[in-house]
């Protein structure tokens, strides 16, 4: 189906994505300003000192834009390894054991109906005083029902084979058969869940932050520049473009990444 | 991905005494999915009103003024009904809703009111993007389905992976600068009429657009790998050895089997559209929940932020109740 060998074309994908995360996360060591103090006119247009203009109070955008990315990466990374961590135990026991799958099936139906921007919202505003902490814990919290039926999915076709019943037969325990026999089998799309769910946190987190709730002013932070520079945006169209676009490609490029490493499906379609 | 595939609910009917009528064990079956889908609204609408009440801080306390006094405090709190046990105010609250009373905000005011001006205009927006989404998931895709492998197929994969990982704030933003702050085509904001909606149409389609785009992406990737599936089965193998026009294979032999995919993607990206209604309201100011929502969580505001859940909640089980009927249906068929 594809023109590249498959490993070519997902590097391609792959490296982009991380690339740009190691811009972000080391991006504060480039900072030509201060993130708190003004240099420009509010809503300068940009100039030889600050390359993208000035934000609301004329602080430098391109200093703002270095510094609020890795804060962002850092929570959707940690959302991304709890829930990938607690989804492939629970899915990998749920493969295992089908009468708890048909119950986190019955979870997952239930959470449906409760959109992740309303529960991040009803955690984090009951719990003020947390900042980042809340939405980090209600975007975990509401990404395992999803991401734990993706991992049974995956692992029940592993759990029916013949070498998982050889092995149960052989006495071998539970946590033997989950790490030793199933995981291995499911690399590929645990690696591709990852990404997924990293998008996903990218998505919640900044989400949460662009209705103010998470990080606050004057912490720089791509959603909240978009937040506090809308006013401003026929001024200096910059000061919210700009960190629109990082958050637009961060996203993209991971999820292209983990789209490129997701294993093919297994149906071999008929051409019409 | 695999997750809105995975059938949940293929047994219904298998069970029934085959002396009924076929009509009988179909209504049987959709009161039983009916209630399915009613029972696991409850079991959301105990957890959020159960979360709201146990964590820490209360209405009282969020819209007391400064100064107040203890015995003040205690005096609202008794007004507004927090004082009495948990199960007790679920109770009553659970027993209103048949009667269309979804109980009394922070500030007095019956939830009912607060919700039926904006409800119905966020449904408005979130309804034109769902249908939206739908329209060019189908057409999209249906056109990659026709050239598997092709380059038409490689790029729309491409680009609907790219649409679904965009957050709708930032489509919004981009959308703004170019549709309306340079070209100047459409409003840049809702302006909002005397009778509380958008003031004219063209304000709805920005937001619109930035709602339905990301939606458009997640569907078409849904409706690809249904009709992937659908290709791989012996019938439309038949149908293609018989020489059938492409376009009749399609709408007849793929389009039909993979409807319930379809069905529970939709279902499933209506929550997803309501979730980012009230971003997307936010920043075109559109008269729609999100800015109750907003000054109901401030507010801690249990019985109006329970009651948008329920709204919400109702409103995409509805959703999911149709799909599960589609598949009863369609599986019903092939019995």
């Amino acid at each position: 189906m594809t023109t590249a060998p498959r490993p070519r074309r997902a590097l391609l994908y792959v490296v982009p994505a991380l690339l740009l995360v190691l811009v972000a996360l080391t991006g504060p060591l480039f900072a030509p300003h201060p993130i708190d103090a003004p240099v420009t006119a509010p809503y300068e247009v940009p100039s030889g000192d600050a390359a993208l203009g000035g934000d609301q109070l004329g602080r430098d955008v391109l200093s703002r834009l270095l510094h609020g990315g890795a804060p962002l990466i850092a929570t959707a990374l940690a959302v991304a390894v709890l829930v990938t961590g607690i989804a492939t135990l629970l899915g990998i026991l749920c493969a295992l054991r089908p009468r708890l799958g048909r119950w986190v099936e019955q979870t997952a139906d239930v959470a449906i109906l409760l959109p992740a921007v309303l529960g991040i919202m009803l955690i984090a505003l009951a719990w003020p005083a947390g900042g980042r902490l809340p939405v980090a814990a209600a975007a975990t919290v509401l990404g395992i029902p999803y991401a734990v039926r993706v991992v049974a999915a995956a692992a029940a076709p592993i759990a029916a084979t013949g070498y998982i019943e050889a092995a149960t037969a052989g006495g071998e325990r539970l946590w033997y058969l989950m790490a030793r026999e199933v995981l291995p089998n499911l690399r590929a799309t645990l690696l591709a869940l990852f990404g997924l769910r990293f998008v996903e946190g990218v998505y919640v987190v900044s989400v949460a932050a662009f209705l103010q709730l998470g990080p606050q002013p004057p912490e720089a932070d791509w959603a909240l520049m978009i937040r506090e520079n809308a006013a401003g945006i026929m001024l200096n169209p910059w000061a919210v473009a700009a960190p629109c676009l990082a958050i637009g490609l961060l996203a993209v490029s991971v999820n292209l990444a983990a789209e490129a490493i997701t294993p093919d499906r297994p149906t071999t379609e008929t051409r019409l | 991905m695999a997750g809105p595939l995975t059938d949940t609910a293929t047994a219904g009917g298998a069970t029934a005494p085959p002396a009924l009528p076929p009509a009988v064990r179909a209504l049987g079956r959709a009161a039983r999915l009916t209630a399915k889908r009613l029972l696991l609204l409850l079991v959301l609408l105990a957890a959020v009103f159960a979360a709201v009440s146990l964590l820490p801080g209360d209405a009282a306390n969020a819209t007391s003024e400064r100064g107040e006094s203890a015995a003040d405090l205690a005096a609202r709190r008794a007004a507004l009904g927090l004082d009495r046990p948990l199960p007790e105010r679920f109770w009553d609250w659970m027993t209103g809703l048949p009667a269309g009373d979804l109980g009394t905000t922070a500030h007095g005011q019956p939830v009912t009111s607060v919700l039926s001006g904006p409800f119905p205009n966020t449904l408005l927006l979130g309804g034109l993007a769902l249908a939206a989404s739908i329209l060019g998931a189908l057409a999209l895709g249906s056109w990659s389905a026709l050239r598997p492998g092709g380059r038409a197929d490689r790029t729309i994969a491409v680009l609907a992976t790219t649409a679904f990982a965009l957050p709708e704030f930032v489509l919004s933003v981009g959308l703004l600068l170019v549709l309306s702050l340079w070209t100047g085509w459409l409003p840049a904001v809702t302006l909002t009429g005397p009778d509380g909606a958008p003031a004219s149409w063209d304000m709805i389609v920005l937001p619109a657009l930035a709602l339905a785009i990301p939606q458009i992406g997640w569907n078409t990737r849904i409706v690809r790998g249904a009709l992937a599936d659908q290709a791989a089965l012996p019938h439309v193998r038949a149908a293609v050895l018989d020489g059938l026009p492409r376009h009749r294979i399609l709408t007849h032999h793929m389009l039909p089997g993979a409807l319930p995919a379809i069905a529970v993607a939709t279902a499933t990206s209506a929550g997803m559209l309501l979730g980012g209604a009230v971003v997307v309201e936010t920043l075109f100011n559109y008269p729609g929940i999100g800015a109750v929502l907003a000054g109901a969580i401030a507010d801690r505001d249990t019985p109006l932020v329970a009651g948008v859940v329920a709204a919400t909640g109702a409103a995409i089980s509805t959703l999911l109740l149709l799909a599960d009927l589609v598949r009863d249906r369609v599986l019903g068929a092939a019995r």
